[in-house]
Order: structure tokens, then C-alpha cells, then sequence
């Protein structure tokens, strides 16, 4: 019982949309130096940066693309069971997903290279955890209304089974380049450390009861489903033995993965910015192309075949002699000698979820006087600032490759710069499961310490149980801006 | 020293004066509707499940050349689905469905008795069938409410059906292919939670 309410709590919290990775607040905000995590070839102003170390980086993420709590949980007078039914059985489809994502950076520094300037190195590390589980409709119909009744003759798709989790820690080291006053590109190493991951996401098959031939009803299964896991079995292990070790023990575990100990992969982020003209500037991004080999701590379950069964049958004469008295335990047998599940341990590669941004920005407002030190972009070759601009408009396209499909957001945003410590950007951001999605983010400047805070879907905190997503990031920076 | 005077002091204006403001502001206009996690105690899962059980055939070539006098057929199965500990904790109803069909020329007797582990008998089904013309029966057996005891099911380990010839062992019938077949299957409702 507790444990069912937890699983269902857990999925219900712990998830977030399928557009819960996109950062469109940060994205392009380059006053903040975690801007460079999601476009490497952003524009740089800083001669050099350093993350406060464990809080420079923290981004969570939470929703669900179908039902939220409130819909079930609301203290409404309606039966729980009723509001299970028409809402999350009847109400969600094969194509919403619950999901969760959080980053933590362990630390993040970056430096402008002292014979090349135009060059700002930037290296790290961070956390990140991020899951995926679409909701299995007709896995969901089959445990509520069973294949009887109604559903004689309904098909139940098995590949309705889709969801996929790592956690994974990142080391990382990035190149960001000024080419010319209007170009600027960057690229990011990255390498992989994984601590577990898990796979399900191409399953197919059918479960179906119809109108027997011989008998009443013909059952049969069509499956070819997979999960793929690795670095789960050594986690159960750990918390399913009875010692007084287990915390001690977890934490050794995630200590070795953490620090290149478990299966490890390689990747990279590229990006650009470049400006059309001193007002107008198009930046592009893609992120986390690349892959982790999983050979370590491997645990793979699979469920492949195809069955047909009408029950015990007995034709006589022929089988007067050749059948034996378990009868029915033969057809058990049978069924899953037909439909085996097995386990092994083989390796598998897993591809990291690759993220994609594009922008079009306009910078409007221009400030006079603007040979300061500021938070503001630095020419370095004339060793002054760039135009500064007071206010930036613009819009923003979010893509990212999730186990079913492509999925992409839209967003629109209005960038104000209250003299040199503060900054807001505002977005509006659209997709097919949400159009109410307003963020606001603040970044503050005092003296060489920056803070910034980035919330998503405001309007959500109206009444956050019935929100669809609430993401939150913020993070402390020092930063020195030049030699002064 | 300077320089991390530099850094704090500027961190603790902005964690006093910016964050304190801006937590403030976000928990009074952050709300939420009263919501009640209990509910989920009062979830309901009741799933029916369906399958066949028991298809039996038998010509009338058989049934004639039986060595025994009137039973041509006699077969105990170990039948151990019911009483499966997750089925039966489960088990809140059932029912179990016969078709009997007889083109031979003969009245047949078709018993199916339940039987636990030791063997008793714990209930049994018996089916007169006409012989033919006759149409094809069917029978439904409600167990649980208003129905049979649901503990004939749930303490069911074998299955025994016996054949039995109540007419001549000599005449054939006229249909093509005379034959007489028996076909079962359950539908039950479990709770699941």
C-alpha cells in the first residue's frame, strides 16, 4: 500500500513535460556564464569566472504533459477511483509522459587565455539526473479493466512501454572563440561518468483475447520487448542487503561512479552567435551529441515471441494416451517456452537525449556612454564594450530528441537591462502542451559576485498542484570582468 | 582577505536584500488548492480477466468402442489456476462458461468435478446433452455474490471430467463428422488494490 502510493506520488511529482530540458531562460542570457553550458559559442564578456562551488549551477525541473495532482488529488468530494478512470486511464494518451530533470554543478570556471584573448576556456563538472516514462495506455487499461468484459477483442499495444533514466556526472572543458567582430563559436568536450541508466524504448508487440476458434476465447501475445539497465543491479543490491553499511556503502558507490569509476562516454555541445547586424544577432546550439557505453553492472530483461492458447484441449481419440494429468501446467510451459523472459548481461550503448536551440535576437535602446565596466560584451581587440543595449526582443526554437520523436518549443522573449547589475528576461513559450508558459528570470550583479534565479510557467504558482511544470534555476557566480 | 571581503560582502547583500524579497514574493503569490494524498487509499483496481479453459472433442467412433460400459472418458487433471496464492487472495468473482455441443446419436453425460489437494470433491458440474438434433448449450456458473462459493475455486487443486454414454454403442449418427465437444472458459474479477 505504501509502497503503490509512493510509486504513484513519485510519478506524478517526480516528472516533468517533454520540453522539461528546454532553458529558454538562460538560453542567450549572456550576462549569466551558464549561458555557455547551453550555447558554447555565446557571446563572452568575461575575463574570467568562477562558479561557487555546488550552488553556481541548480536547475529542477517538475510537470507532466497529462494529468497533474491537483486533477487527482484535489480535495474535490469526488470518488479517487472515478477520477483515476476518466482522467488518467481515459483522459491521458500513449504520447504523455511524466519526467524529471535536475542539474547540480559541482564547480564551473572560465577563462579568457592570456596570448589568445579572443579565447575563453571554460571547464567543469555537474550532476544530472533526468527520466522519461511515456504513459503505457493500454498497459494501464489492461491492469485496470483486464482483458475480459468490453475488451474482448481489443488489442493491448505492449509497445505502449517507453521510458528511459540516467543519472549521469559530466566532466567537461569548452572553447568559446570571438572569429570577428560579428562571429562567434564555440564547442565543449564532454565526458560521461555514468552512475546508472535504464532503457526501455523500443518495444512492440500485442496482447489480444478474441473469439476462439475451437474453444471460447483464443489469448495470444506477440512481444518483443527490452529493458536495458546498467549500474541498477549494483544499487539494488546495496539496498535490498541487511547491513548497517547500506549509506556507507551507496555512497562509495556513487563516489567510484561519480569519479569515472562506472561506464563512461564522450560527447560534445557546438554553438554559434553571429550578428546580422550591430542590432541583430542569430545564435544556434546543439547539445549533448554523444553516447555512453554501458558494459559495467549490465542487466538486461527481454520478453520475445509470439503465443496462442485456447486452454486445455483434449481431442480424442488422439490424445487418450499421450497427454498426462498437468495438462494445464504443460500449457504454462509452453506458453513461455514460446514467449521467453530472460535475462542478460550484454553491453549496450546509450545516446545521450540531444538538445538543439536556435534565436533571433534585436537589441534596441542603446546606452550612451557605455566604455564601463560592466556585465556587458567586451571588444576585446579595441579593448571597449560593444554597444550596449538596453532592451533585446526576440525569439527562440527549442528542439530535443526524446524515444518518441522530436520535441519542440517555441519562445518568444523581451530582455531588460536596468543599468549594469540587473537584468530581467521574460519569455512566453509554446509547445503542444502548454500555452500559458511564462517565465521571468533576474540576474544581479554586485560588485564581482553575480546571482541569478530563473523561474518557468509562473502562472502555475497560482496553484502549483494543478501546474503542468514548475522549473526553477539559479546559481551564484564571481566574476571579473577585466584587469580593474 | 580583501578579496574575499570583496565577494561576501556583496553575496550577503544580495542573499538578504534580493533572495529574502524575492522568496517572499514567490511563497505569497505561490498557492495551492487543499489537496488529500489519503485518496489514494480509497483506489479501487478490479480487473476481469479472461481465458479458456477446457476444450474437450470426442467422435462418436470413440464413444462407441469404449471399453467400459457407459463411461468413454475419464481424465483427472491437476488444475492448479484458481488456488494460486495471488489468484486466490484475489479472486472476488467468477464466471465459468460451458458450451456443450453433441452431433452424435446418442444422449451423453458430461461431469466435471473439482477437486482439492487431497482429492475430495468439492463441487460438480454435470451436463445432460440430447442427442442430435439438438442445440448447442450454453451454461453459465456464477461463483461469489449470489452465486457459488467462491471457496470451490480458491481450494481447487484438480479437475476431473468424466464421459459418460447414456444411449446404444452401436448406432451412428446421420451428421457428418458426429462428435461431441465440451468448451469452457472463466471470466473473473480480482482486486488488484
Amino acid at each position: 500500500m505504501r509502497l503503490g502510493r509512493i510509486f504513484i506520488l513519485t510519478t506524478i511529482f517526480g516528472v516533468t513535460s517533454l520540453w522539461s530540458q528546454n532553458k529558454q531562460l538562460l538560453y542567450d542570457f549572456y550576462e549569466i556564464p551558464q549561458s555557455l553550458m547551453v550555447n558554447p559559442g555565446v557571446k563572452t564578456s568575461e575575463k574570467w569566472h568562477t562558479g561557487i562551488p555546488f550552488i553556481s549551477g541548480l536547475a529542477f525541473q517538475v510537470g507532466t504533459s497529462g494529468v497533474t495532482v491537483n486533477d487527482l488529488f484535489a480535495n474535490d468530494g469526488v470518488d479517487f477511483t472515478t477520477k483515476v478512470r476518466e482522467r488518467l486511464i481515459d483522459g491521458m494518451r500513449r504520447k504523455d509522459d511524466f519526467s524529471t530533470t535536475s542539474q547540480i554543478e559541482g564547480f564551473n570556471i572560465g577563462f579568457r587565455g592570456k596570448n589568445r584573448p579572443d579565447d575563453y576556456y571554460s571547464f567543469g563538472i555537474y550532476g544530472e539526473t533526468d527520466i522519461i516514462v511515456y504513459w503505457p495506455k493500454d498497459l494501464a487499461i489492461l491492469a485496470f479493466e483486464g482483458n475480459g468484459g468490453d475488451n474482448i477483442g481489443r488489442s493491448f499495444d505492449l509497445g505502449d512501454l517507453s521510458l528511459r533514466g540516467e543519472m549521469v556526472n559530466v566532466f567537461h572543458f569548452g572553447i568559446n572563440r570571438k572569429m570577428s567582430n560579428t562571429l562567434t563559436v564555440g564547442a565543449r568536450a564532454k565526458v560521461y561518468s555514468s552512475i546508472f541508466q535504464f532503457q526501455s524504448t523500443k518495444n512492440s508487440g500485442s496482447f489480444r483475447t478474441t473469439q476462439g476458434q475451437d474453444n471460447i476465447f483464443n489469448t495470444s501475445i506477440v512481444a518483443d520487448m527490452q529493458l536495458q539497465t546498467s549500474g541498477v543491479e549494483g544499487i539494488v543490491d546495496i539496498l535490498e542487503e541487511d547491513t548497517s553499511t547500506t549509506q556507507k556503502d551507496l555512497t562509495s558507490l556513487f563516489a567510484k561512479r561519480v569519479l569515472l569509476g562506472g561506464n563512461l562516454g564522450l560527447g560534445f555541445d557546438a554553438g554559434f552567435s553571429y550578428k546580422l547586424n550591430p542590432q541583430t544577432t542569430i545564435t544556434g546550439s546543439v547539445l549533448d551529441v554523444g553516447f555512453i557505453y554501458n558494459s559495467k553492472d549490465v542487466k538486461n530483461y527481454t520478453l520475445r515471441g509470439n503465443a496462442s492458447n485456447e486452454g486445455i484441449t483434449v481431442i480424442l481419440p488422439e490424445d487418450i494416451t499421450s497427454l498426462g494429468n498437468d495438462l494445464w501446467q504443460d500449457l504454462i510451459d509452453d506458453i513461455e517456452e514460446s514467449v521467453p523472459y530472460e535475462e542478460n548481461d550484454s553491453g549496450y550503448i546509450s545516446f545521450r537525449p540531444v538538445k538543439a536551440y536556435g534565436s533571433i535576437r534585436y537589441d534596441f535602446g542603446q546606452d550612451e556612454g557605455s566604455n564601463k565596466d560592466c556585465a556587458c560584451p567586451v571588444n576585446i581587440s579595441s579593448g571597449q564594450n560593444d554597444d550596449f543595449y538596453r532592451n533585446s526582443v526576440g525569439g527562440q526554437l527549442f528542439m530535443m530528441k526524446r524515444p518518441r520523436g522530436v520535441q519542440a518549443a517555441l519562445t518568444g522573449f523581451y530582455q531588460k537591462r536596468l543599468g549594469r547589475t540587473m537584468s530581467l528576461k521574460a519569455t512566453y513559450t509554446a509547445d503542444k502542451y502548454s500555452l500559458t508558459n511564462i517565465g521571468l528570470g533576474l540576474n544581479l550583479q554586485a560588485g564581482p559576485v553575480n546571482f541569478y534565479i530563473l523561474g518557468d510557467n509562473l502562472l502555475g504558482y497560482r496553484n502549483i498542484a494543478d501546474s503542468h511544470y514548475a522549473s526553477l534555476q539559479f546559481g551564484f557566480n564571481i566574476i571579473s570582468w577585466n584587469d580593474n | 582577505m580583501f578579496l574575499l571581503q570583496n565577494v561576501f560582502e556583496p553575496m550577503k547583500r544580495l542573499l538578504v536584500r534580493h533572495i529574502l524579497a524575492a522568496t517572499i514574493l514567490a511563497m505569497s503569490l505561490s498557492c495551492s488548492e487543499e489537496q488529500d494524498f489519503d485518496q489514494f487509499d480509497d483506489l479501487s483496481i478490479t480487473p476481469t480477466v479472461a481465458s479458456s479453459l477446457l476444450y474437450l472433442e470426442s467422435d462418436e467412433e470413440f464413444i462407441n468402442d469404449a471399453s467400459v460400459a457407459t463411461t468413454f472418458y475419464s481424465q483427472t487433471f491437476n488444475f492448479d489456476a484458481f488456488s494460486e496464492q495471488f489468484v486466490a487472495e484475489r479472486l472476488l468473482e467468477g464466471t465459468i462458461f460451458y458450451e456443450l455441443e453433441n452431433t452424435t446419436s446418442k444422449r451423453l453425460n458430461i461431469a466435471i468435478e473439482f477437486l482439492d489437494e487431497a482429492g475430495n470433491v468439492l463441487d460438480t458440474e454435470i451436463f445432460n446433452i440430447d442427442p442430435e438434433p439438438t442445440p448447442t448449450q450454453s451454461i453459465a456458473i456464477v461463483y461469489g455474490s449470489g452465486g457459488k462459493s467462491l471457496d470451490i475455486l480458491t481450494t481447487t487443486s484438480a479437475l476431473r471430467v468424466i464421459g459418460s454414454n447414456l444411449g446404444d454403442s452401436t448406432s451412428v449418427s446421420n451428421q457428418q463428422d458426429p462428435k461431441v465437444i465440451v468448451r469452457s472458459a472463466a471470466e473473473f474479477l480480482f482486486r488488484l488494490k
